[in-house]
């Protein structure tokens, strides 16, 4: 597989904010390193890239329950307390060969059953019952591959995907149903890499990709249609769907693919292959004035040395306390996200981790941290009490 | 949180603006400074703008602190009650839920237990793992580097194969095509691709768009001051004094040049006064504060001093070519191209009485015999009259005879003369399907041509003209009101009227459009004025209005009161005021100003947008100049297809002359040209009476044009059966078939999986020959933006390019109709053909045979034979191997059919 494999792109030197404007940067040294992580397992699941991990944040009945994507194959494991242990509960595999899945986010189906959705090359999305172990549908809609799937945590039943073909979508995984398309005369004009939703404001979408911007998305004249979605028992392809193709805010942040989106309270963490990770505000037009591009604060910066390829995701605990990345090299940073200047708690590596990786998972308390490695491998790391 | 952000950030920067003292900057002028008190300075300069620099870091630093910490706060707030919400319906499911993953959880922990008193038989992790190739195999269900493996296995659920859609870009549905906007040019923009099978990432730049991003940076150089750098400035002179060596010191601190400082300064400077300002009169007059409040209301609601103002919008955000606003195609501020000819005022009075409009009208307050003057005067002549057609003509030979009998006064002018008459007599009918009524008024004719001489009247031409036109003007309007004396009978107006117009015979040199009602109005205006009162106390606006309502109505006072000044003034004082504008104004006539306020109209809105229309100009002549595409102008040369060039309509005044810009750029004048029907370089449309303009006899087909009802003679389709005035349906053989791209008189078009490739456009239902599909839509870029686009989508090998004219290229890929689906091949069921639709390039795909229900339809790309890709190479047609055509960077693009079926 050659996509996100691709080598550094060279980005020219972001515009400096001026004096006054400067972001507090972390340092990779002064850090106190207050924690230490070891190595407790490694999982090999084969020789295939593995492109997602993540833990299933949303049920606290399953929060030590993580999923990993890669290949054609999606496995749900349970991270047990004992020795760094990992069980195998589920295993999916697509009978397309040619699928790869480049993502999962779990969701919760209308009886409280944990679901799985996954989705990758193909862009058709699988949404599995891992309570029961079945399979339960595909959404297809999607022109190309989809790169992100992530859930709203306050309705965990809405999912949103961020696609190759320009475009993010809203479905309903109980009534199967797409509510909205954001995309149109104001959306991305690239693939669409990353989404993610507000964690409070549920009428909030952040969305980047390649076009190098970051989008934010507004509900709010739309939210009559998320409200249909939930009761529609028509079949799905009857639903209204409908077109955003305003963004709320567009920021343009990063000189590069902006490869990962996560909102951090009402402020952004977004990284493109700048080797850093960086924390911003959007400064919203005030009503009125229409600017094309909104103006940012750029307030911190997290480096992180060696991550100059794209399609690498961090992540981050329930609380938003550490945010986790690992890089090229198969090396893994753990920073306090919440503080300021930024502390680098630990600086993870191991003599047999060395490729690059591409997403982390964290658990709910930050105590465990999961890598999901381009050659197959799952690495997991446990806090050392 | 936008409002928190800067309200936090002013209070961090409030302390630092408020330890300054209130009065003006000193300015320390230093004269005679030894060197080593300059070295001081400089020492003492740059120290303190390092403390500065330091101090705003500082509160920067504090300021992200404080910011971070507000939004920990919040988010904090926020997990835990969502924390807690998760852990609820765990409690309630618990009972039922436990068969499910619970269960395999608890199951799990339970085999841990078991398995860890086992001997370490197990493999070992990392070997265990299955590999792609035997995935099916049952997978150990425990990885343990500590621990021991199980034997107990889990066997993976296949999930079913589904097949996706086609790949696409997501897309928006155009009905008509869009002008792309600025926000969606890719030129000057950096593009990263990242080449699947070369592992590489590419940044798209060559030196073209080099030279455009610097352009932009040389633009965008203004540098935008932030709050710490206002504050480090505003220190640094309150501390230092105003110095060049300050400013030198600050610029390189801020990055920017000293005249920025200095600007900057002195934009502070006022700013620390204004506030200083207010903080004042709050202090000193609060009674007076709360009296200026209550004015300022008043004072917002300030009216648009004039109607030139008030209208502003509409002549900018009004298309009136579409008829709409904020145009998509055309676009907003479009330069505004004013007709030579003007329609005649439009009147409702059919009847000879005209009744009252209300109680205020000038037929009950004014006499009676003026009164109906004011309603009728316009009214007489639009009267229908059939005769009057006849009587036109005849009056029009009598006038030739007179003209030519005038020889002398001036050949050219003669001829002139016999041109504006002949096609006023001949080409009335146009216009009138939009007004739905189809008897030429002959009165259209008289005001035509009182116009056009009142134009030339304007312009310095010999005297000889005006005698001759005044002579002959008289003379058709004693045929008229003889003409509606035939018809209506006794008049009480048609005394007078005679014997005036007997005295303008005599007097020659007599105001040329001075009409006879007017003449008796103005008698009449001595014996009126004693009984209305209407204070002159007519606004700016409102006289605007009152113009306005001149040209639309004439002077028609029910209906310019009714329509353009309700709720402001009654019909009575409008009519008074015309009165009076005729008793005061030395000479013109209200017809006359109406002609000329449309001249004034014209050259104020020029003062006024002046600028925004010069940028417009230079932007087309540069687009003009750098965009032709050589090869475009290749197949112009060819002359097979029809000279595909960009309409744009010219305000020339009466006839085109050599330097119009539709003659020039190659094009027809349109409709919405300026220059009047009878400038040679217009399209006349088609004359066709059964032939339903499907076939090359019909000259607007055969020119690639669709006819146009406001153009053509007899092109036009009907609804009703012509009693509510509107032309009636003819019988269906009868109709115009040239329309359909206009009137969307389309196929349902079908949208699937392609039998050759991706996706595929079906019909619906079958098609005979020649039939009309459906319309091609898109974005219109510039050939250079089609380029740039190009060059992404050719390494995708999906385009949606089409060529449309010399100035635009259609992109359908995020923007179109389901017919950009309709797949390539060289033995086609359809064409496309660009058609010129209402002054507008279309593409239309039509079917070249008749077609199935369900069928694909499938049309010739007729990409250049060294553009194309190679599902799109044909193999051996000659005709495809003209090799001259000049191998340019341009992409593959759709281009349409050239020659005609």
């Amino acid at each position: 597989m050659a996509l996100k494999a691709a080598g550094p792109a060279q980005a020219t030197a972001a515009k400096p904010g001026g004096v006054g404007m400067e972001p507090v940067v972390g340092s990779l040294t002064a850090g106190k390193k207050n924690r230490e992580y070891k190595v407790t397992n490694r999982l090999l699941e084969g020789k295939r890239p593995l492109y997602a991990i993540c833990f299933n944040l949303i049920d606290s009945r399953f929060h030590n329950v993580f999923a990993s994507a890669g290949c054609n194959r999606v496995t749900v494991y349970q991270c047990l307390t004992e020795g760094g242990a990992v069980a195998v509960l589920h295993a999916f595999i697509d009978e397309d060969k040619e699928e790869e899945f480049y993502t999962v986010s779990w969701a919760v189906g209308d009886n409280g059953s944990p679901l799985l959705a996954c989705s990758g090359s193909n862009g058709v999305i699988r949404i599995v019952d891992c309570g029961k172990g079945s399979f339960l549908k595909s959404f297809i809609g999607h022109g190309d591959s989809v790169n992100e799937l992530r859930t709203q945590t306050l309705k965990p039943c809405l999912i949103a995907s961020a696609s190759k073909d320009e475009s993010v979508r809203l479905w309903n995984v109980n009534t199967g149903v797409c509510i909205l398309i954001f995309a149109g005369a104001g959306g991305h004009r690239n693939e669409v890499l990353s989404v993610d939703f507000h964690p409070s404001d549920i009428l909030k979408i952040a969305s980047c990709g390649m076009d190098n911007t970051i989008k934010i998305w507004s509900l709010k004249e739309f939210w009559s249609y998320v409200e249909m979605s939930f009761t529609w028992s028509e079949i799905p392809s009857k639903f209204p769907t409908k077109y955003v193709q305003f963004p709320l805010f567009n920021a343009l942040v990063h000189s590069n693919y902006v490869d990962c989106t996560r909102w951090l309270g009402d402020f952004i963490l977004s990284k493109s292959v700048d080797n850093e990770i960086v924390l911003w505000e959007p400064l919203y037009k005030e009503p009125g004035i229409t600017a094309n591009e909104g103006k940012v604060d750029v307030l911190q910066k997290y480096p992180v040395p060696d991550c100059d390829i794209w399609f690498i995701k961090f992540s981050c605990d329930f609380h938003f306390n550490t945010l986790i990345i690992g890089n090229r090299d198969g090396k893994v940073l753990v920073w306090e996200a919440q503080t300021s200047p930024p502390t680098l708690i630990a600086k993870l590596s191991h003599s047999q981790c060395k490729s690059p990786i591409r997403q982390t998972a964290t658990s709910y308390d930050g105590s465990t941290i999961l890598c999901c490695c381009e050659d197959g491998c799952i690495w997991r790391w446990d806090l050392v009490s | 949180m936008a409002m928190t952000s800067s309200s936090t950030h002013f209070a961090i920067a409030a302390p630092l603006l408020s330890s300054l003292p209130a009065e003006a900057a000193p300015s320390i002028t230093q004269e005679g400074v030894h060197v080593r008190d300059l070295e001081n300075m400089h020492a003492k300069v740059a120290g303190t703008l390092e403390k500065l620099k330091k101090q705003v870091q500082a509160d920067r630093q504090m300021y992200i602190k404080m910011r971070v910490e507000s939004n920990r706060e919040q988010l904090k707030k926020y997990t835990e009650e969502l924390a807690k919400l998760n852990n609820s319906p765990k409690q309630l499911s618990k009972g039922q839920e436990l068969e499910g993953l619970e269960s395999l959880c608890l199951h799990n922990e339970q085999v841990l237990g078991n398995l860890s008193n086992t001997d370490e038989s197990g493999d070992k992790d990392g070997k265990s793992g299955p590999d792609e190739s035997n995935l099916d195999k049952l997978m150990p269900i425990i990885f343990g580097s500590c621990l021991p493996g199980a034997k107990t296995a889990v066997r993976p659920l296949k999930l079913p194969k589904v097949e996706n859609v086609p790949p696409y870009t997501t897309w928006i549905y155009l009905d008509r095509n869009q002008r792309m906007t600025e926000d969606q040019s890719v030129v000057g923009r950096r593009r990263i691709y990242y080449d699947s099978d070369g592992n590489e990432t590419l940044i798209a730049s060559d030196s073209e768009e080099e030279d455009a991003g610097e352009e932009d940076d040389k633009e965008e150089a203004k540098h935008e001051f932030t709050k710490g750098e206002d504050s480090i400035i505003w220190m640094a002179v309150q501390e230092l004094g105003f110095s060049p060596m300050l400013l030198e010191e600050l610029a390189a601190l801020v990055g920017t040049k000293h005249e920025d400082i200095e600007a900057r300064y002195d934009i502070l400077l006022r700013e620390a006064e204004k506030k200083v300002d207010t903080r004042l009169q709050e202090i000193k007059v609060p009674e007076t504060c709360n009296v200026v409040k209550s004015l300022s209301p008043e004072d917002k609601q300030t009216q648009p001093k004039d109607l030139l103002a008030a209208m502003d919008s509409f002549d900018n955000l009004f298309c009136r070519r579409c008829l709409v606003f904020d145009c998509r195609l055309h676009g907003c501020s479009q330069a505004i191209v004013h007709p030579s000819e003007r329609q005649q005022p439009w009147s409702n009075i059919e009847d000879g009485i005209p009744l009252p409009c209300s109680k205020h009208c000038c037929l009950l307050i004014l006499p009676s015999d003026s009164g109906r003057n004011f309603v009728q005067t316009d009214a007489l002549a639009g009267l229908k009259v059939n005769k009057r057609k006849q009587d036109l003509l005849k009056s029009s030979q009598k006038q030739q005879d007179l003209s030519s009998s005038q020889n002398e006064d001036g050949d050219d002018l003669d001829t002139e003369h016999k041109r504006s008459r002949t096609t006023s007599g001949g080409e009335i009918a146009p216009s009138s399907y939009r007004q739905g009524v189809l008897d030429s008024t002959s009165k259209e004719t008289v005001e035509s041509s009182q116009k056009t001489t009142q134009d030339r009247g304007d312009r310095p031409v010999d005297v000889g003209s005006d005698k001759l036109s005044s002579k002959w003007l008289c003379l058709t309007r004693d045929k008229h009101t003889e003409g509606s004396d035939k018809v209506e009978g006794g008049f009480p107006l048609e005394a007078d009227s005679k014997e005036l117009i007997l005295s303008k015979k005599n007097n020659v040199p007599a105001p040329l459009s001075m009409d006879s009602e007017e003449e008796t109005r103005t008698n009449v205006s001595a014996r009126g004025k004693g009984k209305v009162e209407v204070a002159n106390n007519w606004t700016m606006l409102e006289m605007g209005l009152y113009e306005k309502g001149l040209q639309i109505f004439g002077k028609n006072s029910c209906l310019i009161a009714k329509n353009l000044l309700k709720g402001f003034k009654s019909c009575a004082e409008v009519a008074q005021y015309t009165l009076e504008q005729e008793a005061s104004g030395d000479g013109p006539d209200g017809v006359r100003r109406c002609t000329d306020s449309l001249d004034i109209d014209a050259q104020n809105r020029a003062r006024m947008y002046g600028g925004r229309r010069k940028g417009r100009v230079r932007k087309l002549k540069y687009t003009w100049k750098s965009v032709v595409h050589p090869l475009i102008r290749k197949r112009m040369a060819n002359g097979k297809d029809q000279p595909c060039r960009q309409y744009t309509p010219c305000s020339c005044l009466f006839t085109c002359g050599k330097q119009c810009p539709c003659l020039l750029n190659g094009t027809c004048c349109e409709k919405y040209c300026g220059c009047s029907k009878s400038c040679k370089n217009r399209f006349r449309g088609c004359h066709c009476a059964k032939s339903q303009c499907c076939s090359r006899q019909c000259p607007c087909f055969a020119a690639g044009r669709e006819c146009d009802p406001d153009v053509c003679r007899n092109c036009w389709v009907g609804c009703g059966d012509g009693t509510l005035g509107g032309p009636a349906v003819r019988g269906d053989s009868y109709d115009c078939r040239n329309m359909k791209v206009m009137l969307k008189q389309q196929q349902r078009v079908l949208l699937g999986r392609s039998d050759v490739a991706g996706w595929g456009a079906f019909l619906k239902n079958p098609v005979g020959k020649h039939e009309y599909l459906g319309e091609y839509t898109g974005e219109l870029i510039s050939h250079r933006e089609a380029d740039k686009r190009g060059k992404i989508y050719d390494r995708e090998n999906s385009s949606f390019l089409f060529n449309l004219n010399d100035q635009y290229v259609l992109d359908a890929c995020r923007k179109g109709d389901k017919l950009k689906f309709a797949n390539h091949s060289p033995n086609p069921n359809c064409h496309a053909k660009v058609i010129m639709v209402s002054g507008d390039h279309r593409v239309g795909i039509f079917a070249k045979e008749r077609i199935l229900a369900g069928d694909e339809i499938f049309y010739d790309y007729r990409y250049e034979a060294d553009r194309a890709p190679i599902w799109a190479k044909k193999q051996d047609d000659p005709n495809q191997k003209v090799q001259d055509l000049p191998t340019t960077s341009g992409r593959a693009r759709k281009l349409p059919e050239g020659k005609p079926f």
